[in-house]
Formats: C-alpha cells, sequence, structure tokens
C-alpha cells in the first residue's frame, strides 16, 4: 500500500522533483502552444527562452541588458543584506539575551512583522528621495522586521541550563550569554539570515518598481509597460533562480560552520 | 572519612520530622536568619529556617515548596538529598548553588550560608553539575573541560600552563585521556557526564552540587559513574550534595542521608551510613542494608500524609 509518510531515497526524491516542475513545464507549454491562452497572458516556454536570450545579448555597447539588470539587483540585495545582517542580528541577540530589552524594543518591531511594509514606500520616498538610498532602506526595513524576532527566538530557545551553568562555572551575565547563550543559538541565527534574505528578494522588484534605471524589478516593470509578457516571465525566472542560489550557497555556508548542529 | 558516629539504624521513625538531629558540634540549628552573625569560621553549608514559595499556576496565592528547612552539611563526604519527585530538591540545592533560574527571591525567608557567609550569588568554591550535561557541542571534549576558564575570574587566576595541566589530570581521572578531542555528539552518555564532572572538579571546588547527575543514564552506566564519583571523591576529596530520588543510588553513594518530606519540603529523616565505600553488593543485601530502605521507604510513604500543596494568601 503507498505510504506517504514512509521514507524516500535521495535519488527517488529528486526523481520526483524533476517530474513535477517537468509537469508544469508541460502543461504550460501546452496551454500556451495549443492557443488555450492568448500570448500576451500567458507566453510559451520557448517565447520566454527566447526573450532570454535576446535580453543577455550583449547589444551595440556590449553591455547585456539582463546581465547589468542582475548585477545591479544583486548589489542592491547584497547592502541591504549586510546592514540587515550586522545591525539586526545584534539587535535581536540583546533582545534574546535580557528580557528587560526585549520589553522595551519588541513593541517597536514584532508589530511590522504583519504591518504591510509596502505601504511605507511613499513615506520613504518623501523622507529619501527616489534614489538608491530609498531602495536600500525599504530593502533594509522589510527584512530587519523579521530577522530580529528570530533572532531573538533563536536566543530563547536556548535551554536555560546553559546560561545557569556557565553562570555558576564563574561567568559574568554577559560571559554567560556570550559562551554559555549565543553559540548555541547560532545555528539558528543563521536561518533567520538565511530567511531574511530570501525574503529580500521577494522585496526587490517592489524595491525597484520607483524610478530605478536598472534591475530586475524595473526591467519587468518597463516589459509590463510594453505588454512584453515573454520578458516579464524572464526578469521572474531570474529572480526565481537567484534566491534558489543565493539560499543554497548560505545553506551550505552555514552547514559547514555548525557542522554540529544536525547531530 | 567513615564516621562511626552511627545512631541511625534503629531508633524506628522516632526522627520523623527532626532536624540535623545528628550534627556532633554543639548544634547552630536554631533558625538564625540574621546575615552571617560572625560566624566567618565556621566552614560547610548551612540552611537556617528556609522557606520557599512559588506563585501558584493559576489564580493568586502561592504555593510553599519547602517549609522551615534547617540542614548543616560539614566536612569532606557525601551528602544524599533524597526525596520524591518535585519535593523541592533541586530547588534547594539551587539556593546553594548561588544561582537563581526563578522569578522570584529565593529563598522566600532564611538563610543560606556558604563556610559562614550568606550565599546571594554563584559562589567560587561551589560548583554544580547538572543532569542535562550542559555540554557545548560545538567544541571538543578538551575545550569543553577547559570551559571555566574562559571566563575572567578564573583566567586572571590560573595560568595557562596550570590550565593545560589540570584539564589533562581531569581527562585522565574521569578516563577521557583518549577522547579529549572527539565531540560530545561522538560520546555516551555516560562519558558526557564525565565530561561533566571534569569540568566542575577542574576548578578544585570545596562543595559539589549535583542534580540528579546519573538519572537520564541506563543501570550499567550509573553503576559506573557512581564508581567513578566515589573515586574522584577520594582523590579529589570535598563536600558532595548529591540530589537523587533513588533510594538505591543514596545507599550506595551517601556517608549521609537526608530524606526530605513531599512539598513542602522539611526533613524527614536524616542518618548517617558508616559503611565504607566502595559497598559491595554483600553489603546492600545485609541486615543494615536492608533497615536503612525500610527505613527510608517508611518515612518517605508516611510523609504524603498531609496534602501535597499548601496554598497561602
Amino acid at each position: 500500500m503507498w505510504n506517504p509518510y514512509g521514507p524516500i531515497s535521495p535519488a527517488a526524491r529528486r526523481l520526483l522533483g524533476v517530474a513535477a516542475v517537468l509537469v508544469v513545464l508541460g502543461v504550460w507549454a501546452l496551454v500556451s502552444g495549443m492557443g488555450w491562452v492568448s500570448q500576451a497572458k500567458l507566453p510559451t516556454p520557448w517565447s520566454v527562452a527566447s526573450a532570454f536570450g535576446r535580453l543577455a545579448m550583449p547589444d551595440q555597447n556590449g553591455d547585456s541588458l539582463l546581465f547589468v539588470a542582475t548585477k545591479w539587483s544583486l548589489l542592491r540585495v547584497f547592502v541591504a543584506g549586510m546592514l540587515v545582517v550586522i545591525i539586526g542580528t545584534p539587535i535581536g541577540i540583546l533582545m534574546g539575551a535580557s528580557p528587560k530589552i526585549n520589553a522595551a524594543f519588541s513593541p517597536l518591531i514584532d508589530p511590522f512583522r504583519s504591518a504591510p511594509i509596502v505601504a511605507v514606500v511613499p513615506v520613504l520616498v518623501m523622507w529619501f528621495g527616489i534614489g538608491e538610498l530609498t531602495k536600500i532602506v525599504f530593502l533594509f526595513m522589510g527584512a530587519v522586521v523579521y530577522l530580529i524576532p528570530m533572532v531573538r527566538d533563536a536566543m530563547q530557545a536556548v535551554p536555560r541550563t546553559y546560561y545557569i551553568s556557565a553562570r555558576d562555572l564563574g561567568a559574568t551575565p554577559w560571559e554567560a550569554v556570550r559562551h554559555g547563550v549565543l553559540p548555541m543559538a547560532m545555528p539558528r541565527v543563521a536561518d533567520a539570515i538565511i530567511v531574511s534574505v530570501s525574503i529580500m528578494w521577494t522585496y526587490i522588484t517592489v524595491a525597484e518598481y520607483y524610478n530605478a534605471e536598472k534591475g530586475l524589478g524595473q526591467l519587468i516593470q518597463n516589459a509590463r509597460r510594453f505588454s512584453a509578457m515573454d520578458q516579464v516571465f524572464v526578469g521572474i525566472f531570474v529572480i526565481v533562480g537567484l534566491a534558489l542560489v543565493t539560499f543554497q550557497l548560505m545553506r551550505t555556508i552555514k552547514r559547514k560552520l555548525y557542522p554540529w548542529e544536525a547531530e | 572519612m567513615a564516621d562511626p558516629s552511627d545512631q541511625a539504624p534503629d531508633d524506628d521513625g522516632a526522627d520523623l520530622g527532626a532536624t540535623a538531629m545528628l550534627e556532633a558540634p554543639p548544634a547552630a540549628t536554631e533558625p538564625v536568619p540574621g546575615p552571617a552573625a560572625g560566624a566567618a569560621s565556621q566552614l560547610g553549608i548551612s540552611l537556617r529556617g528556609v522557606i520557599q514559595e512559588f506563585p501558584a499556576p493559576e489564580g493568586d496565592g502561592v504555593i510553599r515548596v519547602i517549609e522551615d528547612l534547617n540542614l548543616d552539611l560539614e566536612g569532606d563526604g557525601i551528602y544524599m538529598l533524597l526525596g520524591p519527585s518535585g519535593c523541592g530538591k533541586s530547588t534547594l540545592l539551587y539556593m546553594m548553588g548561588g544561582v537563581r533560574p526563578f522569578d522570584v527571591p529565593s529563598p522566600t525567608s532564611g538563610a543560606v550560608l556558604i563556610d559562614g557567609r550568606p550565599c546571594d550569588g554563584p559562589h567560587d568554591d561551589v560548583v554544580m553539575v547538572f543532569q542535562r550535561y550542559g555540554n557545548r557541542p560545538d567544541m571538543t571534549v578538551r575545550d569543553n573541560v577547559a570551559f571555566p576558564f574562559r571566563f575572567k575570574l578564573w583566567k586572571d587566576r590560573v595560568p595557562k600552563a596550570e590550565v593545560d595541566a589540570r584539564v589533562d589530570e581531569m581527562l585522565e581521572a574521569v578516563g577521557l585521556a583518549d577522547k579529549a578531542n572527539l565531540r560530545p555528539s561522538q560520546l555516551s552518555g555516560g562519558q558526557n557526564q564525565r565530561v561533566a564532572l571534569a569540568r566542575a572538579l577542574v576548578l578544585r571546588p570545596r562543595y559539589l552540587l549535583m542534580d540528579e547527575p546519573f538519572g537520564a543514564l541506563d543501570a550499567q552506566t550509573r553503576d559506573e559513574m557512581q564508581t567513578l564519583l566515589h573515586e574522584l571523591h577520594r582523590s579529589h576529596p570535598c563536600v558532595i550534595v548529591f540530589v537523587t530520588h533513588d533510594v538505591t543510588e543514596a545507599l550506595t553513594l551517601g556517608d549521609r542521608v537526608v530524606v526530605l518530606s513531599t512539598r513542602p519540603a522539611k526533613v524527614a529523616a536524616d542518618f548517617r551510613i558508616s559503611e565504607p565505600r566502595p559497598r559491595s553488593a554483600i553489603w546492600h543485601r545485609s541486615t543494615e542494608a536492608q533497615r536503612f530502605e525500610e527505613r527510608i521507604l517508611k518515612t518517605l510513604h508516611s510523609g504524603s500524609g498531609h496534602g501535597h500543596l499548601r496554598v497561602s494568601a
């Protein structure tokens, strides 16, 4: 009898994954290729592929439109991501370590997790103009409100014994946090960073919606204006691809840094 | 350390509720909650009129977990605190360790004195070992044993060369010298607890407090660990306060066994065992051992007469 809860071999898992993607691609090809849905709504896979080729091709100046857009989006996510990690992680660690700091900060941060951060964009434009700064600040805010609570939760999830034991062994409260609690929380802190950076890829199109001259969000925006649905799809696929690559990269780094976590 | 002041086994039950009646020195047992009344010379751990209350989980009011408890532990020996689960043994141990994992003051009233001084925080001479080993999974066995020397307190006191020597000595003493470079996940439960023991003893504490340290181990490993603890106590003399709910463990290790009643915890019985360690299986089957066991069980059962919880506004 088929048991959905049973274990699965790595080979079977890969096969299932590839098969699922192929099925979706097949249905897509069928629906669009047979003309059941108009090209303006759903371009065929091959027209998306050829749009990808056209966009990736260097123009007369030797610049590839797609490459330049990707470079700018990556750069923005990277800069905002660094800021999120550098500023957000210590705040989350302090909140997780100290109930007092948490009491003061959590009303300022927690509500924004469920607030429509996109609605803040007009405010940011008023404050920071329509240049790069607004885009970075928006990406930063969108991700940091997730990172901080997750880092705090990671700290709080460490069994209290580690803190008590370190204190008992002669640690000052700060030493007990630094040597007893923080190292134990680090794998989950790394998970929080991975999730936050992934969230930034979902916000990049919004960030580049306003007055971007270059970037994948702008590329999508531009293509939409000219009803070039195939190019819109190219933009979406490139963002999904970049998000996947950064996710896998960060997860590999995390496993290298904390090999003991899975044990 | 075999102490022949043996008067316990025969006077059955006469001592229910009595406190520290076996202490030879002119017993300073009257509750003296006032901090350190010029008692700096008095060595040992003293609990004076200790009361512990916690807020009731639902509604207002408080639950009294420890009731007017007096106890004096002095002289190098293994002291067993024996009591039913949830009777407040661990709470008592935390008080002696000076760690306060609670949101309420501990003790609620009364005093805990270490060498005559009130204990109001972690004490350099008191180290605890918990049932959960508390080993850092990202560090090797050796680094785990050397862990306390990362703290300024010990870094300032013990030079690096001595740290290495002490760590080597402790790894040898607990039988993990050949596993120094492994990680905790590569060790068994018993070996992990050896690491925790080594990490505590490497500080050469006067007092070692153990909170059901072998409770999570299988029977055979527990036997091995009890033997090891006995050997360590002989090579590194100190006062060991050992919390357990295992009667056999108490009889195997204890120079003195303090039986606590169910909540609120009081000293229900308190006696010395003069039989030298290691105690053979033959001794465990002897009339003497049987009598101890019967008395302990009787004490524990008679304690459950009054309510387990006491709530006062």
